[in-house]
């Protein structure tokens, strides 16, 4: 789920930067910094949308470095358990297939893939039903369902089930 | 709104769930004698047969230890089967509760212990009826859902484990695991390759994961599944059952107090003869006072020199503020006004009737001639319409006489109490006696208004004393002949001026059912302006 949220941050901000373009070089270096990153709080940090405000520096004894406490605003992706997400499948393997919907990835096990698909392996690993008529591999999109996830403080992973009514593949390269 | 399909369903839900529960401190070790499962069955049947129960009473008569119920009853409350309520009170509290379940249960009377002012916490419980309804349809549902799920895998989280090492590791960690020479997951430390642990379920069958064990676990889940179908049909039936019907609600203890002793006042007043002199004395002195409650007659004056506007006094101060009689005990908390109106009338012993009152309060208040004048014509024109009466009902007459003799006796003291005492003199040695015959026959009760307009007609026509007995006696037992039949009857009297009537309006309904709401008597309000004497 996407959130927008204020967030905080102090940015260290060497001398050299000092000048006419402080400001859009805090801003620039936020960005740098933060766009991309996961907390285990907030989700994955998507984009940033705008400045709040930016503090009083402060300079930091023997180096110089200035720290601003920065207020921001950012969209944020969080994953939740039942929450229904399209993927992209990145890897296929006997035990299962794992897919990423952006930052965020996603393991499905075999026994939650519908028992009439089957493991084909090759070089082009995949799953297909019987009469070959949906099949899983590399760079499919499917629709999944969470019903697993594992938060750390930098790391978000989460497991997933396509064995529930309208799960599955969505579109698929080969057919394309 | 009946309890008993929804006591089947507690049964059966303790039956079903409750059976094995045992509630053992953690302490106590496991043996053959401290097994107490089953319990958990017999307190669920032992409340059912109950409402609001004090705990140590419950435990008394269940023959447990009360910490052992306590704990059983502390578990049925986590499982919101029950409803507790704790409450610190004198011996006197807990006596008033102690009524107030001799009337629900059965008929015994709390015995009058000694009194302590030590204040003692008393633990109640009672079932929820309808929260049980709802616990245990979702547990119900949780179990299907539950099945249902293991069955066709959703929601679990696969396990893996190294065949070398047993290290354990489940699909969460499947990022580090997949190996980039293989299509398998390889265990961390050993390197060796995982296999998928097959469901909790199984897998102290030593199922080893393939599609053999799968199969198997499906199989034995389906099994459960019909199992659980077949074997809680019955609950089930009785859930679908119950689903429809109202909930019988205790409410809160209080509540349940308040109404509980009010049902057993209505119970009381006609069933036994329990004389209200006995339970004023303090024999029993939380046992509701049989007769004080059953006000049962309504007196609408209107009368155009503002003596209507003193009953409209006395119909307001009854109406909000002061409390029907049956709901005033001991140890409730009321102000002065809430009290102070029923004081005077429990003074009359037992009859509460708005006419009495008022009649008080005019002898009070309005004390000039005029008025007594008025009255002394209204009172020697309604004996002339109790002669009409009388004829038109002689034979019942005959055939009651016993009966309204007593009749008569009981409404005249009553009568008197409420009139000047000048009206008494010598008699009053033989009146003295009435009550003991009066509460034989509850009904007489009803009629005391009619004849409290009536007595002072014995002064005036100076009949002698068996002739006006006979006369109210007549009347009193045409209207309890009546009683059997109607619902009621409105005695209509004129006043002195022709233009206005009293109405004397007598409710029967008590007889059949229990418990008249007070409301509705305030809420009878006809004034008629007719100048004869009616039955409806």
């Amino acid at each position: 789920m996407f959130f927008h949220i204020v967030l905080e941050r102090n940015m260290q901000l060497h001398p050299r930067h000092f000048g006419r373009n402080l400001r859009d070089n805090i801003v620039s270096k936020l960005m740098k910094d933060v766009e991309g990153t996961c907390s285990g709080r907030h989700g994955f940090v998507v984009a940033i949308t705008g400045i709040e405000n930016i503090g009083k520096g402060l300079i930091r004894d023997g180096t110089g470095f200035v720290t601003f406490p920065v207020k921001y605003q950012c969209v944020v992706f969080r994953p939740f358990k039942g929450e229904i997400l399209e993927a992209v499948v990145t890897m296929v393997n006997k035990m299962g297939f794992f897919a990423e919907a952006g930052p965020v990835q996603i393991f499905v096990s075999n026994h939650l893939i519908p028992d009439d698909m089957e493991f084909q392996s090759g070089d082009m690993p995949n799953y297909t039903t019987s009469d070959g008529s949906v099949k899983i591999q590399k760079d499919s999109e499917v629709r999944l369902k969470i019903i697993g996830t594992r938060v750390d403080a930098t790391e978000i992973f989460c497991i997933g089930t396509i064995k529930d009514d309208f799960l599955g593949v969505i579109n698929d390269p080969a057919a394309a | 709104m009946s309890v008993e399909p929804f006591n089947k369903l507690v049964k059966l839900a303790a039956r079903a769930f409750y059976d094995d529960i045992t509630t053992k401190g953690d302490n106590q070790p496991k043996n053959g004698r401290s097994d107490n499962r089953g319990i958990a069955v017999v307190v669920l049947d032992a409340l059912t047969r109950r409402q609001w129960v004090r705990e140590e009473d419950l435990a008394k008569d269940l023959k447990l230890h009360s910490k052992q119920l306590r704990r059983t009853l502390r578990f049925f409350e986590e499982e919101k089967l029950v409803t507790r309520d704790h409450r610190r009170e004198t011996a006197k509290g807990a006596k008033i509760f102690s009524a107030a379940v001799a009337a629900t249960v059965d008929g015994q009377h709390p015995k009058d212990g000694d009194e302590k002012i030590k204040m003692h916490t008393h633990s109640y419980c009672c079932l929820d009826y309808a929260q049980i309804y709802d616990v245990v349809r979702y547990r119900l549902h949780r179990m299907k859902k539950k099945l249902k799920d293991e069955l066709e895998d959703k929601n679990t989280v696969q396990e893996y484990i190294c065949p070398n090492c047993s290290k354990r590791y489940n699909a969460l960690d499947a990022l580090r695991l997949i190996s980039l020479v293989d299509e398998y997951f390889h265990c961390e430390s050993c390197n060796g390759e995982l296999v998928a642990e097959s469901d909790k379920l199984v897998a102290q069958e030593g199922g080893d994961g393939d599609d053999n064990a799968r199969r198997r676990r499906r199989e034995k889940l389906k099994d459960m599944l019909q199992k659980m179908e077949v074997q809680l049909k019955p609950l089930m039936d009785q859930l679908a059952r119950v689903k429809d019907l109202t909930v019988p609600e205790f409410g809160s203890l209080l509540a349940w107090e308040a109404r509980a002793s009010a049902a057993s006042r209505a119970a009381n007043g006609d069933s036994n003869g329990n004389d209200p002199s006995r339970s004023s004395q303090g024999g029993y002195s939380a046992t509701p006072m049989p007769f004080l409650g059953d006000t049962k007659v309504v007196v609408e004056f209107t009368e155009p020199d503002g003596k209507g506007e003193d009953i409209k006094s006395i119909a307001e101060s009854t109406g909000l503020k002061v409390l029907p009689p049956w709901m005033i005990k001991q140890g409730m908390n009321l102000t002065k006004e809430q009290r102070g109106d029923v004081k005077q009338e429990t003074m009359m012993d037992g009859s509460l009737s708005a006419a009495e009152t008022s009649d008080d309060k005019k002898s009070i208040t309005g004390n000039d001639e005029k008025k007594i004048l008025q009255d002394e014509y209204y009172k020697a024109y309604y004996a002339a319409i109790l002669e009409a009466a009388a004829k038109q009902t002689e034979e019942m007459s005959n055939t009651q006489m016993s009966n309204s003799e007593s009749s008569a006796s009981s409404s005249r003291q009553v009568g008197i109490k409420s009139k000047r005492d000048e009206d008494e003199g010598d008699d009053d040695v033989g009146w003295e006696e009435a009550p003991v015959a009066g509460n034989n026959a509850n009904e007489n009760y009803k009629v005391n208004d009619l004849n409290v307009e009536a007595d002072p007609i014995a002064d005036d026509d100076d009949e002698d004393d068996v002739d006006w007995e006979e006369e109210v006696g007549t009347v009193s037992a045409s209207i309890r002949q009546y009683s059997s039949s109607h619902l009621g009857c409105v005695v209509v009297m004129p006043y002195p001026d022709l233009k206005h009537g009293m109405v004397l309006t007598l409710l029967f309904p008590f007889w059949f059912q229990k418990v008249v709401p007070f409301e509705f008597f305030r809420s009878v309000k006809h004034v008629y302006k007719f100048n004869h004497f009616t039955y409806y």
